[in-house]
């Protein structure tokens, strides 16, 4: 009885004055910061954190977190539209999203990436509140060797993100592997593959290669090539299938309820980060699809995963930061500093005592979430018409919006050049039909994997691969490795039968 | 006569007057330097963060004191620090170009990290702003009550740190050698997964700042058994014993001042080697008159950002304290801490 009288309490605060108008003041802010490549969900904390200063703490969680939540909402546009991700996480909706404006159905893209990111940022918040008895077991018992699983379980995506030559998935995916060891081995002090580049020390950031990689490879492709984004005129201009994508999420719920607890699982456990969300949840699509061979060609489906993953774990990632005071991602540490300037402290005590303040932020997160879709959803039929205009106008917009947003993410001049220069191998990937998927992957998961393995074996040597959570991973990996090779196997004894 | 004397006074006065004038004209041509001029201040760090709110406070109240002057911050971030450090060491010594990076630098000049083209030594000192203190904390269910427990246990405690070479991991190899403790370093816990390996219980213990630790402390789920670094009590760390209380050998206890010395100078601000002193003293009297306002006091409260500044040579000094072991101290820290 007493947690239902928390709900209701907490809905009270969240639409409390002035409560629910800063938060809608603050959905805007934070749809805008997703959308400019580069600003992400950090800035936008530091720059609002100074207004809360005084404020009761909802007020000051309604602004802070109306932000944060959205921010990923926003970033999947510029992603579909231009190829170039607003925030690292939105790197994934890449994938599947540009290829979709490719064929003329940006907007068909655009409705299903928002419904989705809506869908899976309120079932992340309803899944927050579910497990909050459970959370202590839940987050404890991924460590170092179920990272380490996780990230292998990922690797094995490569052979189904590798389009027609698993050869080819696989060099990409080393490439990727060798590109997240530059930088300083965290193990040894050694500084590796920087060529004595001193920026080069703390490794290239995903979002300084994915704009490379993607926009500007296709802004290479487009001045060879001329057109439009969009190769095909759209059939109909006028709807331009917004609601189409609104009708995929709802067609394709299973997929997109299970990747938003993908993705919640992901941001309840810090160390994974929102990054291999997207990208675990986009091969979880591929694995369990019907509909293999659409994907990379623009399938809705790859849409639907990463987006419901990413809003997903923001839900997630304020459990632990409620629970134990330890933040699940660096934007959580940002709020939970301001959460402690505005009062409230982390602990036991916030599951108990304070759980109305939790059911107020799960509600500001379901309100911000179904707010600024409604906000976009309407605009995204005009957005997609962007898709249409002559290459020789596009090409000075998305030039400028990637660089920028290059340069934003680290402020460094010389990262501009690493942009360059991963468009040029991106353009000479896309030609030579290398999926580009699988270098961001071994990318994102590289880091994870190799760390998680020293510091496994540092803690538990070789019996690490024994700890039951982390061995049921790994079952399930070489499961999805071996089952289709088995299949095959099968059938073509069948045939041979016959 | 009456008028005679007024009109003397008169005179005297204007003429006093403009002595004074020309007297503050005369002593400050440095001050007067910085009249629509643009001071660059660097922050070693990416937006966002303790360096950079500490920076952009620091630099919007000394352009208050440095008249006519606009201070403008610019993130320069990368290689852990090191290349705002280098940035700031190569920039012109004309006072234009000021800068804060993190005091761990000292570990890595004493054993000459790849890529720092600096000499701690030799930059100006402005001052700082803060100084840390730093907790070791246990996990809520280890079986360590007291640090006394820590220094006598006969197994290994495994440590987190977040890479060989980072400033953590030097404190925590440093502080083994120097208590000694028998500590097993777990490099490969970046930033906060440090606490979530504490709160699994793959480690016992950790050591960082309390500003960072104050979370895992507030919600019962680390003690704090230790504190090092600012003697400047934290009230809620009243009671946890400093490790000046511990004895050790005088060589450990030149190695613990060591640290403790870097975490006490805390946000630093330096300015490029060899300027002018009449143009450092205009810039330490503006970061002092800075740091004492009454409204960066009150912006500090209001960020929750602790302040315990210090100025100029007392910076130098302290600094100098650090770099400056003795030749065989220095030779043990760098057995300790060598990065291969």
């Amino acid at each position: 009885m007493e947690v239902w009288d928390a709900i209701w309490a907490g809905l009270g605060g969240a639409v409390s004055w002035p409560a629910f108008g800063l938060m809608l003041m603050a959905i805007p802010i934070g749809l805008v910061i997703g959308i400019i490549p580069g600003m992400g969900g950090n800035m936008g904390l530091a720059l609002l954190i100074p207004f809360t200063f005084g404020m009761d703490p909802i007020s000051g969680f309604a602004l802070l977190l109306g932000m944060h939540a959205v921010v990923h909402t926003g970033g999947s546009i510029p992603a579909i539209l231009f190829d170039t991700p607003g925030t690292g996480p939105n790197a994934a909706t890449c994938i599947e999203g540009f290829p979709m404006a490719q064929k003329g159905e940006a907007g068909r893209a655009l409705g299903a990436a928002l419904t989705s990111s809506m869908l899976g940022g309120v079932l992340g918040a309803v899944f927050m509140a579910l497990v909050i008895p459970v959370v202590r077991p839940m987050v404890l018992s991924f460590g170092p060797p179920e990272f380490f699983m996780l990230a292998m379980m990922g690797v094995a995506f490569i052979s189904l993100m590798s389009g027609n030559s698993i050869l080819k998935g696989l060099m990409a995916g080393g490439m990727g592997l060798v590109i997240s060891f530059v930088g300083m081995d965290p193990q040894t002090g050694v500084v590796r593959f920087s060529f004595g580049i001193l920026e080069l020390m703390d490794g290239i950031n995903i979002v300084t290669i994915v704009v490379g990689l993607f926009a500007v490879a296709e802004v290479i492709d487009m001045g060879i090539k001329g057109g439009a984004i969009a190769h095909s005129k759209s059939p109909n201009l006028k709807g331009s299938g917004v609601m189409q994508g609104v009708k995929d999420c709802f067609l394709n719920w299973w997929l997109v309820m299970r990747c938003s607890v993908i993705g919640n699982i992901i941001g309840i456990i810090p160390g994974l980060g929102g990054d291999a969300a997207a990208f675990i949840c986009y091969g979880h699509a591929l694995q369990t699809t019907k509909r293999r061979d659409e994907y990379g060609k623009g399938c809705v489906e790859g849409v639907l995963a990463t987006d419901a993953a990413h809003n997903s774990k923001e839900g997630g990632a304020l459990i632990p930061t409620l629970a134990f005071g330890v933040p699940g991602s660096s934007g959580m540490a940002i709020l939970l500093g301001a959460f402690m300037i505005l009062g409230v402290s982390p602990g036991k005590e916030m599951f108990t005592e304070h759980l109305d303040l939790v059911f107020s932020m799960v509600w500001v997160l379901v309100f911000a979430n179904i707010i600024a879709v409604a906000i976009c959803l309407p605009l995204a039929g005009t957005m997609a018409k962007i898709t249409f205009l002559r290459t020789s106008v596009m090409i000075p917009f998305i030039l400028v919006c990637g660089i920028l947003g290059s340069y934003l993410t680290t402020s460094r001049i010389g990262d501009i050049l690493i942009t360059v220069l991963f468009g040029v191998i991106g353009y000479g990937m896309k030609k030579f039909d290398y999926a580009r998927g699988p270098l961001i992957l071994g990318i994102v998961l590289g880091k994870i994997a190799e760390n998680a393995l020293h510091v496994s074996l540092n803690l538990y040597g070789m019996k690490f691969i024994f700890e039951p959570i982390a061995f049921v991973i790994l079952l399930i990996t070489l499961a999805t490795v071996f089952f289709p090779v088995y299949q095959s196997y099968a059938r073509k004894k069948k045939e041979a039968r016959k | 006569m009456r008028t005679k004397k007024i009109c003397l006074g008169f005179v005297l006065g204007a003429l006093l007057s403009l002595a004074a004038t020309v007297h503050a004209a005369a002593s400050n041509p440095d001050l007067d330097f910085y009249k629509g001029k643009t001071v660059t201040y660097i922050v070693s760090t990416k937006t966002g963060g303790g360096y950079d709110t500490y920076a952009r406070l620091v630099a919007r109240y000394m352009q208050k004191y440095l008249p006519g002057s606009k201070v403008i911050v610019k993130n320069v971030p990368g290689a852990g620090h090191i290349i705002g450090a280098n940035t700031i060491y190569q920039a012109a010594p004309d006072g234009l170009t000021i800068g804060t990076f993190n005091t761990g630098l000292i570990y890595g000049q004493i054993v000459g990290q790849e890529g720092i083209q600096f000499d701690l030594n030799k930059f100006s000192w402005i001052g700082k702003a803060n100084s840390e203190t730093r907790v070791f904390v246990v996990g809520a269910k280890t079986p360590y009550k007291s640090f006394k427990d820590i220094m006598e246990s006969k197994s290994p405690i495994k440590m987190p740190s977040s890479g060989v070479g980072s400033e953590d991991h030097n404190e925590t190899v440093i502080l083994a050698a120097a208590l000694p403790a028998n500590f097993q370093v777990v490099p490969g816990y970046a930033g906060k997964e440090a606490e979530m390996a504490i709160l699994r219980g793959e480690v016992p213990a950790v050591l960082g700042s309390y500003t960072g630790l104050s979370g895992l402390i507030a919600a019962k789920e680390g003690r704090a058994l230790m504190q090092y670094g600012s003697e400047n009590g934290i009230p809620e760390l009243n009671g946890v014993p400093h490790i000046n209380s511990i004895s050790v050998s005088p060589a450990g206890k030149s190695m613990i001042d060591l640290v403790n010395s870097i975490d006490v100078i805390g946000r630093l601000t330096a300015a490029p080697p060899g300027m002018p002193a009449g143009r450092l003293a205009v810039l330490r009297e503006a970061y002092k008159k800075a740091l004492t306002d009454a409204d960066l006091i009150k912006d500090a409260k209001k960020y929750n950002l602790g302040l315990d500044p210090a100025y100029g040579e007392e910076v130098q000094r302290l600094v100098a304290a650090g770099i400056n072991q003795s030749p065989d101290n220095l030779k043990m820290l760098r057995q300790i801490i060598k990065t291969d």
